[in-house]
């Protein structure tokens, strides 16, 4: 069966959420919720809800138009919408009484055969589908979102005893290819995988800090990066999900687990806690939480409380040997260091760890689901399985003995192996019955990682490596710092032409790290300003101008696939390739004007030429420039890949791939299906309107300077990069080519490397990571 | 015998002419000091070097220190020379004003340091220590230790070390084991023995301050770990006066190769009472602030050395006849020739003096922004500062690389007289030597500007010095008259740069690239910052000639050519060796050393 209508009941933060994030997968969605007692509007909730998620930051629809795909109504009066419907998300107040009796009321009105899901984290499907008809069972699982769902990409996948398989599959498929979801499927245990083991070891981590007097800061930093936890830590996280959320957990998850879970154990809320949320420091949401801003006398101080005494006092960034003994010698190292810091470490890894393990086969089958929930779910870059093996299983094992703490089956079991190994190329990991299973990929899945374990690459330098990945397709991947487009990777580009050319079809230019692209390395161009090297910098200029032409140029297809950013230098890349393959979470951007530069590596001459072409772009040769103008001097960053496709950093036929699993196959479809009667494009030609525009633009610029929105250098960029899309001394009568305006793309960006406003631009940016606004 | 005059009328061009734009005496604090008041005391300087100290020079070195049963004695006449020196108030005349000195700007003291340095070099260090060990305290002690040791160690009544190094730890004090105890009434019980300490102890002070590192209590291990101490000689008791010994003593003094004159002593701290300096664990921050001050002030005793024996080359070379010109006898009515007629002769006499009056201008402008980082504020405080970072190991190593290259010259115009005691040339080049070794080696001034310089803040303390002068060398290549001195240094320039990125690029895959580079490439910045500064003299020569002949702007002038005909073309051998990267070296194989 196919989905292809949703309704979603409940129109809170999550189920607001849910429904946002199915119309982003283009699908018509209903959003009901109960009537307020005495409302006058009777939608008021959901309309309410729509109205919140057009604002809500980080946004929640990925193309404000977006929002017209969800019809909003209530309960009381709109059931009959949920007729033709395929799919009943509910996401009501977590209450057995109300959601059964609401799936009364829903079953009356529902299809035969469309699917129900619940979306809640903590009552088991088995008490929900208590005294449904069977008819209801069988459709009935829970889907398990996390906040925020657009963003979030775990979705736990839970169906009862009668729940059809076929259902379960279906739902999988949809999440999966339309939502981008990470699909992991789990028991129908209390809190699931993400909630039982992730509530666990932040409560456990909590406890631990307390009891042996760390500050908040020195838990939050070894909890932290140093075990491939995000930077926020397990302080910083609670007080951006809620102080209040957790006692709400606690009091749920121990009216279900079993009298002598652990989890029990360390549920009690501690005092200060208590204080905290009774007080109004629930978080990022109330007063402050664990952290706080404290904006007395003008400023932002950043404070952070003080675990015993609950007295705030300013935070200090720590500097510790234990996570310095981790930079060298790994995990182990951290666990093993004999301070107050580095036995925290080991005590909520020994815990956390020896807990996730205890629950196979209790909450999922194997270990790979639990690793999935908690990388997918909380951003963790290992699981803990897969931390388990960073410690290693031996080792691991005889510090818990030495502890007095169990050994879990699984790991007895284990004796010494490792809970993964590549077997021939092949991922396996270890199960409960002893053997290894191959880690198997869904149909349409294709991972660079999983390539790297089972060849070399062609060819590789410090920045960039180019990958067989079948077919005829090379991949070029990135693996630079922040993957900044540096001399090496150009080179790279460079050397991919002839590989290519020679011997393969096309070319994907893809990679696996958090972002595609964040830009040039502007650290390698500020050391050649300073040092005044301008020839070099000009031909550091001309380099990259001639690797992206001679991509476009290639006589083979070239498509471009971010995920994430793709700024500056990484959006100029994918400006210059056949098309584009885009994960929905890609942002990108011409962002050179921040650091006091114009895009010169062929980007002012693709954005000319795209929106000259553009057909809903009024005739003439100043709407094209103005456009190209308004994007790149305001450092426009389209926040998902449908938005790119309005700035036109995306054309029409350039695909979009909802998860990130499936884009690096996406794109080599795309690629091989341009293979056929390949020609690169016709050079393009430009009739730009010269000093005119210039003119005009520039008198725009000194208005929004007048105004305040634009800086004293703002005017000193804007008007170089008018000048530049103007067509520099040029008129409508004379027709320029590429290589033209690539040179005026030079003229212009060497020139403002030599200025005082963008020299402090990029100084400021690369020391502390924003824009200076001057 | 050798002579010595200070070279007055030259010190006054770096003064007045060269550093007239940086306006020195406009920055707060420093409003008298207009080159009249600067001309004034420079000239009561040279009086005291040229007819106090520098006779003193060559008895000095012929006696040197003794040591006897813990106390040292002075070269005869060292002591007499102090007490007059200090009575006329010589030592107050760099320190602050706030504890009876006179503030004089740094700038100055690149001229006064010199010739103090000239005349007699052992001597210099005594007051030069005491100035360092001053700064220090100023910065970084207690108002409690200012009041008890400031004005004493200002006026010269008492004199200040510096204790770093240690038997078996010099370039890495990170193992410093000198150690200290909490003692009573918060004071701290220093142990340990320290080497190579000049100026450890004398009697020509009432008392001597000494600054010594040494772990404290608890300390972190390595570098982190290390504190500085104040270590009186003597006690101080409640009303100032000098009390008690301080368990303070010196074991030995070493027998050396040069500045004989200057005690270098074993100093031993048996439990000795001592004060903390600043933060502790943070010493070494407190260290390097002095470091910098004390490395531009080595910088210069290559500079003073240099000087004087250029002097009596000049001299020797026009009075010591011997054979003829090679075009034929240019003096046929006397024996021979003076050998100045000689090409090679010439070349020597030219490469002291581009190199000596290269340094003493390079070495003024260089001090125009301590004065600046000393005196203003906000970012143009951070500029200053951040270019006497970048430029403090370059003064320091390449100053004295010339200083013993100047003094070996000097040597080889004497001939053999060179090799003689009695003639002094050979006292330069054995006190010269030193100067490239201590305070910190060359080879680890090169690694400072390659290794902590270079990356600092993605290069931008090269900003301060590269952007400026490319400005000026375009300018000046667009000049006629400058045209054909400033494009050999354009081309040096240029080398520079790539050089610089070459370094960068490289030591970034590979740290021991930059450290195969370091030595041939601060050379290659030294010489073309003393291009750069050879061409604004040459700029200056250049419009005083317009107005009518005179004999000193045309030297600086054809000496300004020999420099960039003659001097600066090292820069292509020195680029041609930083571009050969470090494989040669790290390649061969340690045992077929």
């Amino acid at each position: 069966m196919e989905i292809k209508k949703v309704a979603v009941i409940g129109a809170g933060v999550m189920g607001a959420g849910i429904a946002a994030h199915i119309a982003n997968a283009g699908l018509p969605v209903v959003l009901l919720d109960i009537v307020p007692e005495g409302a006058e509007n009777r939608n008021i909730i959901a309309e309410g809800a729509v109205a919140k998620l057009l604002k809500a930051q980080p946004a929640a629809f990925m193309h404000k138009r977006n929002a017209k795909r969800v019809t909003t109504g209530n309960i009381e009066d709109h059931l009959e919408l949920l007729a033709d419907v395929d799919w009943i998300v509910e996401a009501v107040i977590e209450r057995l009484d109300i959601k059964q009796a609401l799936y009364k009321k829903i079953d009356a009105v529902r299809r035969p055969g469309s699917l129900i899901s619940s979306n809640t984290s903590t009552i088991p499907l088995a008490l929900l589908t208590e005294g449904m008809l069977d008819s209801f069972s069988a459709d009935f699982m829970i889907t398990h979102f996390f906040n925020p769902p657009r963003y979030m990409r775990l979705l736990e996948l839970a169906g009862g005893k009668s729940t059809r398989p076929d259902a379960l599959t279906a739902m999988a498929d949809f999440c999966d290819q339309k939502l981008g979801k990470g699909v992991v499927q789990c028991n129908d245990t209390p809190g699931f995988i993400g909630n039982r083991v992730g509530i666990y070891w932040l409560q456990c981590a909590v406890l631990e800090a307390m009891d042996s007097g760390l500050t908040i800061e020195e838990a939050d930093a070894v909890v932290g990066k140093p075990m491939g936890i995000p930077g926020t830590g397990v302080f910083g996280l609670i007080d951006l999900v809620g102080l209040d959320l957790m006692p709400h957990i606690m009091k749920s998850m121990n009216e279900t687990l079993s009298p002598d879970d652990p989890f029990r154990a360390i549920s009690n809320i501690p005092p200060l806690i208590e204080k905290m949320i009774e007080t109004g420091y629930t978080g990022r949401k109330g007063k402050g939480g664990f952290y706080r801003l404290n904006r007395e006398g003008g400023k932002k101080t950043k404070e952070s409380i003080d675990l015993s005494s609950g007295e705030y006092s300013a935070s200090h960034k720590p500097s510790l040997e234990s996570v310095r003994a981790a930079r060298k010698g790994g995990l182990r190292a951290l666990a093993e260091y004999d301070d107050k810091t580095g036995r925290y470490a080991w005590h909520v890894l020994a815990k956390t760890l020896s807990y996730a393990a205890s629950l196979i086969p209790e909450i999922a089958d194997d270990i790979k689901a639990v690793d999935e929930a908690m990388k997918l779910g909380y951003n963790w870059k290992f699981g803990p399985f897969e931390l388990i093996d960073k410690l290693g299983v031996t080792w691991f094992c005889e510090k818990l003995e030495a502890d007095g703490m169990a050994i879990p089956a699984l790991l007895q079991k284990a004796a010494g192996q490792p809970m993964y190994k590549v077997d021939n190329g092949q991922l396996q990991f270890f199960c409960l019955d002893g053997c290894y299973k191959t880690v198997e990929r869904a149909e349409g899945v294709l991972l660079l990682s999983d390539i790297k374990l089972d060849s070399e690459p062609i060819t590789k330098n410090s920045s960039a490596s180019l990958w067989d990945i079948g077919d005829g397709v090379v991949c070029l991947e990135f693996h630079s710092k922040m993957n900044t487009i540096d001399p090496q990777i150009l080179g790279m580009v460079h050397k991919s032409l002839g590989i290519v050319q020679k011997d393969y079809k096309a070319l994907v230019i893809y990679n696996e790290g958090s972002n595609f692209a964040a830009g040039a390395n502007i650290g390698l161009l500020l050391f050649a300003i300073n040092i005044a090297a301008w020839p070099e910098i000009r031909n550091m200029v001309q380099q990259g101008q001639q690797v992206y032409k001679s991509l476009k140029q290639a006589r083979f297809p070239v498509v471009g696939a971010p995920s994430g950013m793709a700024l500056g230098g990484g959006c100029e890349i994918l400006l210059h390739c056949d098309a584009i393959q885009a994960h929905a979470e890609s942002y990108i951007g011409l962002v050179e004007v921040g650091v006091g530069l114009v895009p010169a590596w062929g980007g002012c001459k693709e954005m000319l030429h795209r929106w000259q072409n553009n057909p809903k772009s009024p005739k003439g040769p100043m709407p094209a420039v103005a456009k190209a103008f308004e994007i790149i001097s305001t450092a426009t960053v389209s926040k998902s890949a449908e938005e790119a496709k309005s700035h036109l950093f995306l054309q029409k036929e350039d695909g979009i791939t909802m998860n990130r699993d499936r884009l690096l196959a996406d794109a080599k479809a795309k690629a091989l299906s341009l293979v056929d009667n390949y020609s690169p494009p016709e050079p393009y030609e430009y009739n730009l309107p010269g000093p005119s525009a210039k003119v005009a633009m520039e008198m725009a610029v000194d208005g929004f300077h007048k105004s305040g929105k634009a800086t004293d250098y703002d005017v000193v960029v804007s008007n170089e990069l008018a000048s530049l899309l103007s067509g520099g001394n040029t008129d409508m009568n004379k027709t320029m080519s590429e290589d033209d305006l690539l040179a005026l793309e030079r003229q212009h960006f060497v020139k403002l490397t030599r200025e005082k406003g963008t020299i402090d631009r990029i100084e400021h940016m690369l020391e502390k990571g924003k824009p200076l606004r001057n | 015998m050798p002579n010595y005059k200070a070279p007055l009328r030259d010190m006054q061009f770096v003064y007045d002419e060269l550093l007239a734009s940086e306006n020195i005496n406009q920055l707060p604090g420093m409003e008298e000091f207009t080159p009249e008041t600067i001309h004034a005391v420079l000239d009561e300087a040279s009086k005291i070097c040229e007819e106090l100290l520098f006779p003193l020079n060559r008895t000095g070195d012929e006696e040197g220190c003794h040591f006897d049963q813990g106390e040292v004695t002075v070269p005869k006449g060292f002591y007499e020379a102090y007490q007059e020196y200090k009575e006329a108030g010589w030592p107050t005349l760099m320190a602050s004003t706030e504890f009876g000195g006179q503030g004089f700007p740094h700038t100055f003291y690149m001229l006064f340091g010199e010739m103090l340095c000239s005349s007699n070099l052992s001597f210099a260090m005594y007051p030069e220590l005491t100035y360092g060990a001053c700064n220090a305290i100023s910065r970084f002690g207690s108002d409690e230790i200012k009041q008890k040791f400031m004005p004493k160690m200002v006026a010269g009544e008492w004199s200040g070390t510096m204790c770093l190094t240690e038997p078996h730890c010099g370039t890495d004090l990170a193992q410093i084991r000198t150690y200290a105890e909490n003692g009573s009434d918060g004071h701290y019980s220093i142990t340990g023995s320290k080497i190579f300490i000049s100026a450890g102890e004398h009697k020509l002070t009432e008392n001597i301050v000494h600054l010594v590192l040494a772990r404290a209590p608890d300390a972190p291990e390595g570098i982190k770990g290390i504190s500085l101490f104040l270590v009186p000689k003597f006690k101080i008791n409640d009303d100032g006066s000098v009390g008690d010994n301080n368990s303070v003593s010196c074991g030995s003094i070493e027998h050396k190769m040069g500045i004989k004159a200057s005690s270098t002593c074993t100093m031993n701290f048996d439990g000795a009472t001592g004060y903390l300096i600043g933060t502790l664990h943070k010493g070494m921050e407190a260290m390097f602030e002095m470091m910098n001050s004390a490395r531009l002030g080595v910088g210069l005793q290559g500079v003073g050395l240099a000087e004087i024996s250029y002097q009596n080359a000049v001299e020797y070379a026009n009075e010591r006849l011997q054979g003829r010109a090679l075009t034929g006898a240019k003096f046929p009515d006397k024996a021979a020739d003076p050998i100045i007629v000689h090409p090679d002769v010439r070349r020597m006499l030219l490469t002291m003096r581009a190199y000596t009056e290269g340094a003493r201008a390079m070495g003024g402008w260089i001090a125009t922004y301590h004065d600046k980082d000393l005196k203003s504020s906000g970012q143009e405080k951070i500029d200053a500062e951040e270019m006497v970072a970048l430029m403090t190991p370059i003064i320091k190593a390449f100053f004295t690389d010339i200083g013993f290259e100047v003094t070996n010259i000097g040597m080889q115009v004497f001939g053999g007289h060179g090799f003689i005691r009695e003639n002094g040339m050979e006292q330069y080049a054995r006190d010269a030597r030193i100067t490239q070794i201590y305070e910190g080696t060359n080879g680890i001034q090169a690694l400072d500007l390659v290794g902590r310089k270079l990356p600092r803040r993605m290069g931008r303390l090269l900003r301060h010095f590269f952007h400026p002068i490319q400005n000026y060398i375009d300018q000046k290549l667009e000049e006629p008259n400058l045209k054909t001195l400033a494009s050999p240094l354009d081309k040096a320039f240029g080398r520079l740069q790539r050089a610089t990125g070459f370094i960068a690029q490289q030591s970034m895959k590979n740290p021991d690239e930059a450290g195969a580079a370091a030595s041939d490439y601060l050379r290659l910045f030294g010489l073309v910052s003393m291009g750069y500064i050879w061409l604004r003299m040459a700029e200056i020569a250049t419009q005083q000639l317009a107005d009518g002949e005179d004999p000193f702007y045309q030297a600086k002038l054809d000496t300004a050519t020999f420099y960039m005909e003659r001097l600066l073309p090292q820069n292509s051998t020195l680029f041609a060796n930083i571009m050969s990267g470090s494989k040669t070296m790290m390649s061969f194989k340690a045992s077929s050393f």
